[in-house]
């Protein structure tokens, strides 16, 4: 066993050729790419050692998944991704692993060539629908991969939110996870995108969230990380249109041994774009987490407005919080500002409550809530909004 | 060196500073670094046995390491094209009036005798590798306080020298200082005896003023506990056409209760390549500061850095950076946090114009055991064209409990609205931009002594002559 031409033969069938063909030319670039080294910069702060790849090759879902829908607007397309791909080739085939590319690294690689799931949301120019659409992903067991991969397509002036939901059912063993995105907003549209991970506790989890922003269009990225023992998830936006604005928040509560790592990118490659960036942290127990960020003006990119934050609240003495945010300017007509902090909770905060007569675990516990509600305020949609608030709320506990 | 690329060097330099000395040396080594080159620098100074094993040692190390593959692009140095021992001046002059009459003409440019009849203690000018001019007041030396170029301190204090030599940056450190290890010469050696304070600066002026010469000076500042001192270091050099490397070591050692601020103005030619390990190793409740401006150079790499050793131990960094057509700024600084209850600051400010390039970077280590430390960071740069590049690249790792950290940057041009106000005023806008880079700077200049805070706003404004409006 393992992931290899066998494997793959078997896990997809009934997908047309040319998804096949991609997905051998990912496989090859999986058994050729390393692992990633701890002399990789961007490797450096994430351990693997324990990731067992070959003792998950076995794969929960089959394509083809029909998942709920809700009376969508004619000329809408929701459905599984591996339905798709043969319904709707002309639309998927120029589009699918180009934002998140197979040959990045092996992982990348690894999910390009096995994706199980995953839907194709395709809403036609100047469509707007009122109700969010909703994927939820599901994994059931350990020593399983569930690797589910979203395309999003948003025509000219369209308007939409996304939910992805990941859902472990059922406390499993360790096993193998991703769940990525790839997120194509057309010119003017408006798109909102939130991705709920709660994958079970000992699972490994990599993923890529990546958008491609046309001219005057928005995004609202709401990136939620609650689950998995590992987790690596990289958010990365394009600008390539003027007038494009791309906001990406996102929210993570580690405890017990949990480790987050989280990579993000504001690229901007042409002028008069905005991006806003806020990651948020609580970290308890002895969970670690990583943020390494990054704002990319290119040349020719003036009157460029981007904003990046991380901020971290380490809840125990064992828990550590590392913050890289980093810049790369090479205009000079822009407003770049970026901040990051690690800190405990503010004893005269706690001092304050307490005196109120609130006992101590209520009082931290109030602290954090009030840390989050800033961000909780952006998320885009209010069904997004109730679940994570109702996540956080549970593991506050 | 044949397919070294050709380097823009700003060919207006000799107008602006006109540094500009015919060369004349009692001694030059040849070009190149082996071990025989070596044990000739260390028999022409004289030195002990344990000092020419130890320059050797280091040439292995040098030898062994690799070129760091961050950082500025450095594989166009070419070592073996390099002077790495000048003498400019056989013997140590007492007084002004004693130097060569060149070099003092070239000191003339640079004001240094009126510096030095206004307040300064002692001038220790370096020309070319040595120590030629030092004086010291006879306040100082009643007080025990040891101010020497490096090379008198290891033949006049051998005991004090060799118990702290190399034991803050050891030459296998980095590639640049397993270098300077081998072939220094020069620097300033300072000792502070306990419960001393200095209360007026100690300076020294390096220069660089041979082609292909390489300028490795070393320098050693020990504060005993509860003393305060004040280093100045200011450089300067004229411009020649091929690519000169500039690679000091300088180590710190604050002890208990002790202040040490260590300021440097680096204005070297803009086709220098400086490549400098600066550290110091604070103790319990002592402070180092370090005040640090780039100006000149090709390409330097420099981040000055301070080990907080025992508890209440605090490091701060504040540094700017101007870089100019073709010129690399990678600069920054380190804490490590080695003790609990230790706090650092890094406040950088950095400024590009003309495809220059600023890089801020910097790491805040934290390790294990030292908990409740703090630190805080903040980068602001200011691009002022639109061919300009700026790069913030902070690294954290935090190993300890309770540790509060936080970070900043900024990066913008020059507001039009701050233009728009002062041109209204009836300045012109190469004024204005000026005043805004004084004011952008203002947070470093205020720390410097007067005449240096009047020298480096005399920089700006020879900088920002012709630029880009």
């Amino acid at each position: 066993m393992g992931f290899n031409a066998e494997t793959l033969e078997q896990a997809v069938q009934g997908e047309p050729d040319w998804l096949l063909d991609r997905r051998r030319t990912a496989l090859s670039s999986f058994e050729r790419l390393p692992l990633p080294s701890r002399t990789d910069e961007e490797w450096r702060r994430t351990n693997l050692a324990g990731l067992d790849l070959p003792a998950y090759a076995r794969f929960e879902q089959r394509n083809g998944h029909v998942p709920e829908r809700s009376a969508l607007p004619s000329g809408v397309i929701f459905e599984p991704l591996a339905i798709a791909a043969q319904r709707h080739a002309s639309l998927i085939e120029p589009l699918l692993f180009s934002l998140v590319r197979a040959d990045r690294d092996r992982f990348s690689a690894l999910h390009a060539a096995f994706f199980t799931g995953g839907n194709f949301v395709y809403v036609p120019d100047g469509v707007t629908i009122d109700e969010p659409i909703l994927g939820q992903h599901f994994s059931h067991e350990g020593g399983t991969s569930v690797l589910p991969h979203t395309l999003i397509v948003a025509g000219k002036g369209a308007r939409f939110n996304y939910l992805d939901e990941y859902i472990a059912e059922g406390d499993e063993t360790e096993g193998y996870r991703s769940g990525s995105a790839e997120i194509f907003v057309g010119e003017g549209a408006e798109v909102g995108y939130v991705a709920v991970q709660k994958w079970g506790r000992n699972a490994w989890h990599l993923a890529d969230q990546r958008a491609r922003l046309e001219k005057d269009s928005t995004l609202k990225l709401f990136n939620v990380t609650l689950g998995a023992r590992f987790s690596k998830t990289r958010v990365e936006a394009s600008l390539v249109g003027p007038g494009a604005t791309a906001e990406l928040k996102g929210i993570y509560f580690a405890s017990g041994e949990q480790f987050f790592d989280f990579h993000t990118l504001q690229d901007h490659q042409v002028g008069n774009t905005t991006s806003d960036l806020l990651f948020k942290g609580a970290l308890q127990d002895v969970a670690r987490t990583v943020y390494a960020g990054l704002i990319r003006i290119e040349k020719g990119a003036a009157r460029s407005d981007a904003y990046q934050a991380n901020r971290n609240l380490v809840l125990s003495d064992k828990a550590k919080a590392t913050s890289i945010p980093m810049l790369e300017i090479d205009n000079n007509d822009v407003r770049c500002t970026h901040g990051a902090t690690v800190g405990p909770v503010d004893p005269n905060h706690l001092f304050y409550l307490r005196s109120r007569g609130i006992p101590e675990r209520t009082a931290k516990r109030m602290i954090v809530q009030g840390f989050f509600g800033q961000v909780l305020d952006r998320i885009p949609f209010q069904q997004a909004r109730e679940l994570i608030e109702a996540e956080l709320e549970a593991r506050l506990g | 060196m044949a397919t070294s690329p050709k380097i823009d060097v700003g060919t207006d330099y000799k107008e602006k500073y006109g540094f500009f000395v015919p060369e004349d040396y009692v001694f030059k080594a040849k070009r190149g670094l082996n071990p025989e080159i070596v044990k000739e620098i260390s028999w022409m100074k004289g030195e002990p046995e344990w000092m020419t094993k130890f320059r050797l040692r280091s040439l292995e190390i040098f030898r062994k390491k690799p070129m760091p593959n961050w950082g500025a692009d450095l594989s166009v140095i070419d070592f073996e094209n390099i002077f790495y021992y000048l003498r400019a001046s056989d013997k140590q002059s007492k007084t002004w009036e004693e130097l060569p009459p060149d070099i003092k003409a070239t000191y003339d440019r640079l004001g240094v005798p009126e510096a030095e009849r206004k307040f300064l203690a002692g001038v220790s000018a370096q020309y070319e590798s040595e120590v030629v001019y030092h004086s010291l007041q006879k306040e100082l030396s009643a007080k025990g306080v040891i101010f020497l170029d490096t090379d008198s301190a290891l033949r006049e204090h051998p005991d004090l020298f060799k118990e702290y030599f190399g034991t803050v940056i050891p030459p296998a450190d980095n590639k640049f200082s397993a270098l300077n290890s081998a072939v220094w010469s020069g620097g300033s050696f300072i000792y502070v005896p306990k419960g001393v304070r200095v209360d007026v600066p100690l300076q020294a002026y390096f220069r660089i003023n041979a082609e292909n010469m390489g300028q490795f000076e070393r320098t050693l500042i020990i504060c005993d506990e509860g003393s305060f001192v004040h280093y100045i270091e200011g450089c300067t050099a004229p411009i020649y056409t091929s690519d000169s490397l500039h690679s000091a070591v300088v180590e710190i050692i604050v002890k208990k209760d002790a202040r040490c601020r260590y300021t440097t103005i680096q204005n070297w030619s803009t086709n220098v390549f400086n490549l400098v390990t600066k550290r110091a190793m604070a103790y319990a409740d002592a402070t180092m500061e370090w005040v640090d401006g780039n100006l000149g150079s090709q390409i330097t790499m420099k981040y000055p850095s301070v080990y907080l050793m025992e508890p209440g131990a605090k490091g701060d960094v504040l540094s700017i950076a101007f870089a100019g057509k073709g010129q690399h700024q990678d600069a920054g600084g380190k804490m490590i946090h080695v003790a609990p209850n230790t706090t650092s600051t890094i406040t950088s400010k950095s400024i590009s114009k003309a495809g220059g390039r600023t890089s801020y970077r910097g790491h805040i280590k934290v390790y294990p055991g030292a908990n409740n430390s703090k630190s805080f960071v903040k980068c602001d740069a200011l691009l002022l064209d639109d061919n300009s590049r700026s790069d913030t690249y902070p690294y954290n790792d935090v190993d300890a409990d309770n540790v509060t950290l936080g970070h900043e940057a900024t990066v913008s041009k020059v507001s039009d609205e701050q233009l728009f106000y002062l041109m209204s005023r009836g300045i012109t806008r190469n004024e204005a931009e000026t005043m805004i880079v004084n004011g952008f700077i203002e947070p470093f200049t205020k720390e410097l002594p007067l005449e240096y805070a009047v020298e480096l706003n005399r920089l700006i404004q020879l900088e920002m002559e012709g630029s880009v409006g």
